[in-house]
């Protein structure tokens, strides 16, 4: 019974949009983590790399559609992540204090090029991943179910699990 | 002096921080670890502040801290920095007390919530937000802290979202506050563009010399109404009374002593350190205005009140109005009087709050016209409100006492010394209001503790010892802040004046020795402090007569008695117009059972200022659109106001 109304909806099972979408997801997070990585040293850094690896939930959402896209990712191991990653964040700046110097002070690299805040990008791009993928999925959450199946309503397929 | 020491601010700070992540990953499953957590967190950073009085108020040095050694290099402080002097640290010690007590009270207070979680990862977060304001060196860092503050007590706000009105209060004062968090953005991106630099002292260094610069003129207005925003000073009021009276009893101790705190810091910051400005007439004008303002209209509008919380909420933002009266005076026993009173303010706010917290508790209602003999129910409850009313109503021999007592005299000498009418008359209001706060209390009082008892509160009990220990350490504080106004003023209160006054030495121990005399910053001898509490029969027959004067000024100000001209009909009609007691956003929820008096002890009073009163009706419509235009209109009048007249 579909509703006589029903704006043209996006096809998910469109293949060339799942294969591009399918191509496109490890460079995203590949490129993602290179800026995480390279941030220290170049134009970018923790927080636009964080984004950039996030970006991988709609990729996925894009090519599969938002169930698959809810089923991928574990948000309660994401939203520890995210903890553990402001953690790591304080610990490397206290790390400092008690290597006997002063807080945010580099004490790993010594004499080298890179400091610390290599350390503590990374920590922040930890971070931003896991945080924006968190609202992500909240935000696919609200979205409408998929129909592509072509079986069900607006409302049909609504809080159903595997 | 020890190094490790110089660690303590950022442990303390980093402590509240780690805290709140810690918890957030391990509380989720094991209760018990997170309450050890929360303890061991809240703990820590007053054990480091105490840590910290030997070397710092008492032996008076100040301590710099570089994040990452970045010293200030060629006479610019590129880095940032932690700079703790005597003033940073009687506002730390102000807060650690207050997340303390309030982290206990929520133990037992908190137990009928669920997604517990989530509140105490946010108190810890406001917590460590607040103490790195306070002992932050970087106004850039001011303003980060500032905003962490403002987000985490508006979701705190809301914490109890099922409760009638937590949505809506917590959105006003989302949409306010964040307002005046762009008043400060603004102002430090003006002294940035202007001085092309962050730190505190390079600022207090480089400012005076470009005393003329519109530019930096225009930033002392929005810092100064983005701190009082976060004060909820005169027009930022109605927020407070909304996010008040929705807010668990432990957030609202955390709103009313540390939140309006951080304002009247960065008050005191901004005119005495940063732009050295309160020895002008104008500048002293406008911040005894500005509070003199606040705590009238305040303790007014507290008399309307139906709400337990929201009353308080009011007569706190009438205390901070007090505070900011003293600071602006300029005078050294002005700033001790206003300090003085800040600390008394955070302890006995504090404790009335855990007593209506308590009353929620015990009985689920806030409603003064419900509520109703709990005295015997409640008897350790109702014995520590009366300590706490009679400290805020400046009752001897409690703290409140002693310190309005500086207050007035700090006013009225100002007021003798410059022949100056406005501070005698800031010294008769100040009276007035605190014969008012007096008188609210007793109604309350007698709505809340004693009269007759509702039936429906018939099985009400004691609550636990684990809510009354936080309550009786209050009710200590008082006490013994009252008891010994001269060891207060001795090891807390001068050494704070001091480092307030002595500029240069705290720009020197940031920037180097000497850098604060390259500018044009001389030291300057440190103010001598006249004796507290003078005697002089003279003064008291001087005081007695504008005392009198003040009745006659409030008896005149009231309205002629015009009722027996008007038709009966049309007088009724008016009445009814006026009875503001149903009206949610000016005097809280409509009434249901009427208890005798209780709420309208004063109902003559209220009846000759009611022309008063309808406008104050009208003002506080509840819109978060009108909140936001009174905020505009505050910083369009300051904004002008100071770039013409400074």
């Amino acid at each position: 019974m579909k509703p006589e109304n029903k704006k043209p909806v996006f096809r998910r099972k469109d293949v060339v949009v799942r294969s591009t979408a399918d191509l496109f997801l490890p460079l995203a997070c590949v490129f993602g983590c290179y800026v995480v990585l390279h941030g220290n040293s170049s134009p970018g850094g923790g927080f636009q790399g964080g984004v950039l690896v996030a970006s991988a939930i709609l990729l996925v959402y894009l090519g599969r559609g938002r169930d698959e896209a809810r089923h991928a990712f574990r948000s309660g191991l994401l939203h520890s992540s995210e903890t553990i990653a402001e953690i790591l964040y304080v610990v490397i700046a206290l790390v400092g204090i008690f290597t006997g110097l002063n807080f945010c002070v580099n004490f790993v690299f010594i004499g080298q090029e890179v400091e610390t805040s290599v350390l503590m990008n990374d920590a922040v791009g930890y971070h931003v991943m896991a945080g924006i993928t968190c609202l992500l999925i909240m935000m696919l959450g609200v979205l409408e179910p998929d129909d592509g199946e072509g079986q069900d309503g607006p409302t049909g397929k609504e809080g159903d699990a595997p | 002096m020890t190094t490790f020491l110089n660690n303590f601010p950022i442990l303390a700070i980093m402590t509240l921080f780690l805290g709140a992540f810690l918890t957030s990953l391990v509380g989720r499953r094991f209760a018990p670890a997170r309450n050890v957590l929360v303890v061991l967190s809240v703990t820590l950073p007053l054990a480091m502040m105490l840590a910290l009085v030997k070397p710092v108020l008492i032996d008076g040095e100040v301590i710099t801290y570089w994040m990452g050694n970045w010293a200030p290099e060629a006479g610019w402080a590129i880095g940032i920095s932690l700079e703790v002097d005597a003033l940073s640290l009687f506002f730390a010690l102000i807060v650690t007390v207050a997340v303390f007590v309030s982290a206990l009270y929520s133990f037992t207070y908190m137990n009928h919530d669920d997604s517990l979680v989530n509140y105490y990862t946010l108190f810890l977060m406001l917590s460590g937000s607040v103490l790195g304001l306070v002992l932050s060196g970087d106004l850039f860092n001011i303003f980060v802290m500032i905003e962490i503050m403002t987000f985490t007590s508006v979701a705190l706000t809301a914490f109890r979202n099922r409760q009638e009105g937590a949505l809506e209060g917590a959105f006003k004062y989302l949409a306010v506050g964040s307002l005046g968090s762009t008043c400060v953005l603004l102002g430090v991106a003006m002294i940035y563009s202007q001085l092309h630099t962050l730190n505190l002292a390079q600022i207090a260094a480089l400012l005076p010399e470009q005393a003329e610069n519109p530019v930096l003129l225009a930033a002392f207005a929005f810092l100064l109404v983005g701190f009082g925003s976060k004060a909820f000073l005169f027009p930022f009021h109605p927020l407070a009374a909304d996010a008040h009276a929705v807010a668990p009893a432990s957030i609202s101790l955390m709103i009313s002593g540390v939140l309006t705190k951080c304002g009247v810091y960065g008050i005191i910051r901004l005119c005495y350190v940063l732009y050295q400005n309160i020895d002008l007439p104008f500048v002293q004008y406008l911040v005894t205005g500005l509070g003199t303002v606040s705590m009238f209209v305040c303790v007014t509008m507290a008399f309307n009140q139906h709400n337990f919380k929201r009353l308080l909420a009011f007569h706190s933002i009438s205390q901070v109005g007090y505070v900011l009266a003293a600071v602006g005076l300029g005078t050294a026993l002005g700033l001790t009087s206003g300090l003085y009173h800040a600390m008394n303010h955070t302890i006995f706010k504090g404790l009335l709050f855990l007593t209506a917290g308590a009353v929620q508790h015990q009985t689920g209602s806030l409603n003064l016209d419900e509520l109703g003999g709990l005295g015997k129910k409640m008897p350790q409850t109702c014995l520590l409100f009366l300590i706490g009313a009679a400290s805020i109503s400046g009752l001897p021999p409690f703290n409140g006492f002693a310190s309005k007592w500086m207050i007035y005299q700090a006013a009225f000498e100002k007021g003798a010394e410059t022949g100056n009418f406005f501070y005698v008359a800031v010294c008769l209001i100040a009276l007035i209001t605190s014969v008012l706060t007096l008188a609210s209390f007793i109604k309350v009082a007698q709505s809340v503790f004693f009269g007759q008892y509702n039936e429906k509160f018939g099985q009400v009990r004691e609550v636990p010892l684990a809510m009354r220990l936080p309550m009786w350490i209050l009710a200590a504080l008082c006490v013994a802040a009252g008891l010994l106004p001269e060891l207060v003023q001795r090891y807390l209160l001068t050494p704070a004046v001091n480092a307030v006054f002595g500029v240069a030495n705290y720009i020197d121990q940031a920037m180097g020795a000497g850098y604060a005399a390259a500018h044009g910053i001389v030291e300057t001898a440190l103010p001598e402090l006249a004796e507290i509490g003078c005697w002089d029969p003279v003064s008291w027959l001087v005081l007695l007569f504008c005392f009198t004067c003040a009745i006659a000024i409030v008896a005149l100000l009231a309205a002629p008695n015009d009722l027996s001209r008007v038709p009966v009909s049309s007088a009724r009609e008016d009445g009814e117009a006026l009875d503001a007691k149903y009206e949610p956003f000016f005097s809280g929820e409509e009434s249901v059972y009427s208890q005798v008096g209780g709420s309208d002890l004063f109902w003559g009073f209220k009846h000759n200022w009611r022309r008063y009163f309808r406008l104050m009706h009208d003002w506080h419509s509840g819109v978060v659109n009108d909140y936001t235009l009174y905020a505009a209109v505050a910083m369009a009048a300051v904004l002008a106001a100071c770039v013409i007249l400074l």
